[in-house]
């Protein structure tokens, strides 16, 4: 028997079917058969998107209160490309003494200035300070890689340096603490008990550059035998933080073993003898609460040691780790005292915090931004204007809603699937912004001359 | 007040480059209602059914890629009279020059589109040119229709095939909608005669067409897309970020979505082929059970195997002689070893040529334990062949890396099967040695597809050394709580894979008629299931170390 109507049977019904069931759904509203709704595209329903978004409830604590200052402006925070200080007046720059420091260095003055980058995962291989190095030194002159730490959970990823170390290493950081050790601005500190590493700085583009390596390291209670490159040397280290010169010539590796599990070290350096350098601290997985957890005249020794002129401080993609939270004020509150403390610890500094750059949720089949980024971006420039600090909008500079969805599927891709991380050339790109709004407000200061 | 958006409506039957027709679209179903509806009341009249047809396939392809409808047009017309004018063409001379226009046309086109900006990276590589890429973008299933051009063509002039008389007919051959996009590669000899057909299906030709459709959108939007958007996605980005073991179990994962999405994918066209009325040959028969790599290239892609087999590996020589392009391809080969071992991975030349002659060896092994000169040249077609077969899949690197690995493995397997033929005859049957052999050869099948799927060569270097390096079992207990849905549908796609591919047609003829309210039923469970997976919550991916 031939059987070719059921075919047609079977077809016209179950679509027919499938039809009045989708317009069902369009006037009763079922959730789940809204993304297999056959006539969504062409018929709008008047509730909301179909998807329910409930706001994180149980946070019920009150919104930062920012006192109104009559020459300030807290809406800057909304522009791309541009550093505020939430002045109204954008003539001046909104990082004025590192914008001095600039031209210092730009007027042929032998200085170091140097950036410390702070941040999660987005900024882990060295993402955005390497595009944000190379311009930097390009433009006022410098070479070295800045800060490396002696181990990291990616070190392939890192195209800036050659990272190899031993598997020894004891590491204590700010997940697992065990022995309540300061930890570096990094969030670690290592104990080596016949350990090495070895890290060759791949950024040194002129070979005539005289490079300092130096070992950053905490206290030692006795003067302790350290191998470099296969000799050996002694060094002191007094202070709760130490900054050891270990060798100053035009050799862009070194290799460190150490051997004394009391001494705790934190990682190496490369630095010109002047220019710019962009140290990166990144961590995965933080929100920049943990820097409350480092002790005040620690951080002041570092500061003393190791000097910043500018501290960048780039969180938030981590608060968003449910789709649907609205609420970010708990994270105003434990976040402001580490802002303070950073802030204290380094007076010579310029803070330029930076709102987190887009991050994306699947909702209901879609990916789209999280429904909470608006509320915590606000929360984030409430935080800089509250304390006088300097306010980077990644997320409008990056393009605004939705603009890590565009990155993802863009050809070559700028952004991981994940719909958080932006890949490295998303990252050159962010950098690229970031170095062209910092020159930009640099440049205010010429004119004002 | 739901409120009908007439311009959006519109807009629906326009090709839309963000939203190309598949068959999971909603306009999917409107499209082959009307399409059913028409073909059954045009039934008997062969004429208007087969130009019903062709209008159906070209309007399908034009939502699924734009303007690139014409291609297909285009070559239709052009291999339809080059395949006339073969057939009553007796002066051989003129025959193979048309043949050789055939080739060149078809190959040319695939070329241009595929595989120019490939060449221009090469060049600007090789000779430290600064060419600008094209902005071509690649028309969707050009490389399937090629080769059905091709190997029409071909086995017109081999004498294998007389050519299709009407233009629709050949038309249809060649946009057929249901394997137009993702194949398979069907055979003008297999589906010509059944054009013109009248159209009949029984009632097993109606159920088993019915369990293809709904089990091959089940393999592909629920298996597939769900571990795609859960897992696999988060870890090839950027590998480096994860620990071996999520490294490993992204290759599992990406094991079975491409073969989901793939077989998936065969099905829904073998499916709706069965219902209208045509049979194709299967396309992949549960691949992953196969004991050894040559046989699962008899499982794997079958029409693909199968067409580079008639059409290059025989061509090429087969298993009894060298040609021309047997050397110059194994020269290429031999040559690429050495320049990326040394340039790539940096080994000293005296390395670099060790491997080099060391893989030389593997080709000369088979003829050197059989004592005849015949096996050298039968090894390096196989392996042409590989290479070849594996460009085909895409302009990269990566898909010529996957291609020469698996040519490789099938020189070993040929030189294992040499040396313990007759020793293991006795134990190659048993359950254990079988269960040993599978999931060899399983685990090899997925340590190639790593290279298939990463973005470039170093991203499946950092994969593999993740897994041999930083492997980190003992962040399993974290990664489960994390994981588990993407772990339990992974489960599911591994039992539906290990039932036998017989257990489904068995079921299905135990039947002798379904009533038609159980078919509606299943297929809005299937709906369901859909719609759930396509709203679920999202599995965010976690840091297991810092």
């Amino acid at each position: 028997m031939n059987s070719n109507f059921r075919v047609r049977n079977f077809v016209l019904i179950s679509v027919t079917l499938y039809l009045l069931l989708s317009f069902a759904a369009s006037w009763v509203g079922f959730p789940w058969l809204k993304r297999v709704n056959l006539i969504a595209n062409v018929v709008h329903t008047t509730d909301s998107s179909g998807v329910d978004i409930v706001a994180a409830n149980g946070d019920t604590s009150a919104p930062l209160q920012i006192e109104k200052i009559a020459s300030k402006n807290l809406e800057l925070y909304k522009l791309p490309k541009f550093i505020t200080n939430f002045n109204s007046d954008t003539s001046r720059p909104a990082l004025f003494s590192f914008a001095q420091k600039l031209h210092d260095l730009k007027s042929g003055k032998k200085r170091k200035i140097r950036i410390g980058y702070f941040g999660d995962s987005m900024i882990e291989g060295d993402l955005i300070t390497q595009m944000l190095r190379r311009l930097m030194q390009g433009e006022f002159g410098g070479n070295g890689v800045g800060f490396v730490p002696i181990s990291s959970p990616n070190p392939g990823a890192r195209a800036t340096i050659i990272h190899t170390f031993s598997n020894g290493w004891e590491d204590e950081n700010f997940k697992v603490n065990t022995t309540k050790d300061n930890l570096y601005l990094s969030g670690h500190t290592f104990r080596g008990a016949d350990d090495w590493v070895r890290v060759k700085d791949q950024t040194v583009k002129d070979s005539n550059a005289i490079i300092e390596k130096s070992l950053l390291c905490g206290r030692a209670d006795h003067s302790v035998e350290i191998n470099v490159d296969g000799r050996s040397v002694t060094i002191n280290a007094p202070d709760v933080f130490n900054r050891i010169p270990l060798v100053n010539d035009h050799a862009t590796a070194i290799k460190v073993a150490i051997a004394d599990e009391s001494f705790p070290v934190y990682g190496l350096t490369f630095e010109s003898g002047s220019g710019i350098f962009v140290d990166n601290f990144s961590f995965r997985g933080i929100t920049g609460v943990e820097y409350n957890k480092i002790d005040s005249n620690f951080l002041k020794t570092i500061a003393a040691n190791n000097p910043y002129d500018l501290i960048v401080f780039q969180y938030g993609v981590n608060l968003m780790f449910r789709p649907n939270d609205k609420n970010f004020n708990w994270y105003a509150k434990i976040v402001l005292p580490a802002i303070h403390k950073l802030k204290n610890a380094f007076p010579n500094a310029d803070f330029l915090m930076t709102s987190t750059a887009d991050r994306a949720f699947n909702y209901g089949g879609e990916y789209k931004s999280a429904v909470g980024i608006d509320t915590l971006i606000k929360v984030q420039a409430e935080l800089a204007y509250q304390t006088g600090a300097g306010f980077y909008n990644h997320f409008e500079t990056m393009g605004g809603h939705d603009a890590i969805v565009r990155w993802a599927s863009a050809t070559p891709s700028l952004a991981n699937k994940d719909y958080v991380h932006p890949n490295a050339r998303g990252a050159d790109i962010l950098a690229g912004y970031l170095f062209e709004a910092i020159m930009n407000d640099y440049k205010k200061l010429n004119k004002k001359k | 007040m739901p409120t009908f958006d007439l311009p959006a409506f519109l807009q629906e039957f326009v090709y839309d480059q963000h939203n190309p027709l598949l068959f999971n679209n909603g306009f999917f179903v409107f499209f082959f209602a009307a399409f059913i509806a028409l073909y059954y009341a045009f039934r008997n009249n062969i004429k208007t059914r087969r130009y019903i047809f062709c209008a159906f396939s070209l309007y399908f392809f034009y939502k699924a890629s734009g303007e690139f409808v014409a291609l297909v047009i285009i070559s239709a017309v052009v291999d339809f009279f080059l395949s006339n004018a073969i057939y009553r063409q007796t002066n051989k001379g003129k025959r193979t020059f048309l043949l050789i226009l055939s080739i060149i046309f078809n190959l040319g086109m695939l070329f241009y589109f595929k595989y120019t900006n490939f060449f221009i990276a090469i060049s600007n590589e090789m000779f430290h040119a600064s060419f600008n890429p094209l902005n071509i973008l690649l028309p969707v299933g050009i490389s399937f229709y090629t080769f059905e051009n091709l190997s029409y063509t071909i086995d017109v002039y081999r004498d294998e095939l007389k050519p299709a008389t009407k233009f629709s007919d050949y038309l249809l051959f060649l946009s057929f909608f249901p394997k137009l996009v993702m194949g398979p590669i069907v055979r003008a000899h297999d589906f010509l005669p059944q054009i013109n057909e009248p159209y009949k299906i029984t009632e097993t030709d109606f159920a088993k067409g019915f369990f293809l459709i709904i089990s091959g959108m089940f393999k592909k939007l629920v298996i597939s897309d769900y571990l795609t958007l859960n897992y696999v996605n988060y870890i090839f980005d950027d590998p480096g970020r994860y620990t071996g073991l999520e490294n490993l179990f992204a290759v599992y994962c990406y094991a079975a979505v491409i073969y989901c999405d793939f077989s998936g994918y065969s099905d829904v066209a073998l499916g709706i082929a069965r219902w209208l009325g045509f049979k194709i040959p299967v396309n992949f028969l549960s691949p992953y059970q196969s004991k050894n790599i040559t046989e699962f290239w008899r499982r794997w892609h079958i029409s693909l195997s199968s067409w580079l087999k008639d059409y290059l590996y025989i061509p090429l020589g087969g298993n009894r002689k060298g040609t021309v392009a047997t050397y110059f391809f194994a020269l290429l080969f031999f040559g690429g070893v050495f320049f990326s071992c040394s340039y790539l991975f940096n080994f000293s030349y005296i390395i670099s040529a060790s491997i080099t002659a060391g893989l030389l060896l593997l080709f000369v092994l088979p003829a050197m334990i059989k004592k005849g000169k015949g096996g050298i040249p039968a090894g390096l077609n196989l392996l042409t062949t590989m290479l070849l077969g594996g460009f085909w899949h895409g302009a990269s690197w990566n898909f010529i890396i996957w291609g020469a690995l698996h040519g490789t493995a099938l020189t070993i397997h040929k030189i294992w099967m040499l040396i313990t033929g007759k020793a293991f005859a006795k134990i190659n049957n048993r359950w254990w040695y079988n269960a040993i052999a599978i999931i060899i050869t399983f685990h090899f099948v997925c340590f190639c597809w790593i290279f298939f799927k990463a973005g470039d060569l170093p991203t499946g270097m950092i994969m593999v050394k993740q897994i041999a390096f930083d492997f980190k079992g003992n962040v399993w207990s974290a990664f489960f709580n994390n994981y588990w849905p993407v772990l339990g549908m992974l489960a599911l796609a591994a039992v539906l894979h290990a039932f036998p591919d017989t257990l489904a047609d068995k079921v299905i003829s135990s039947f002798t008629r379904i009533p038609l309210i159980i078919y509606i039923l299943v297929f809005f469970a299937f709906v369901a299931i859909y719609g759930y997976f396509k709203s679920a919550e999202q599995v965010l991916p976690i840091y297991l170390q810092f």
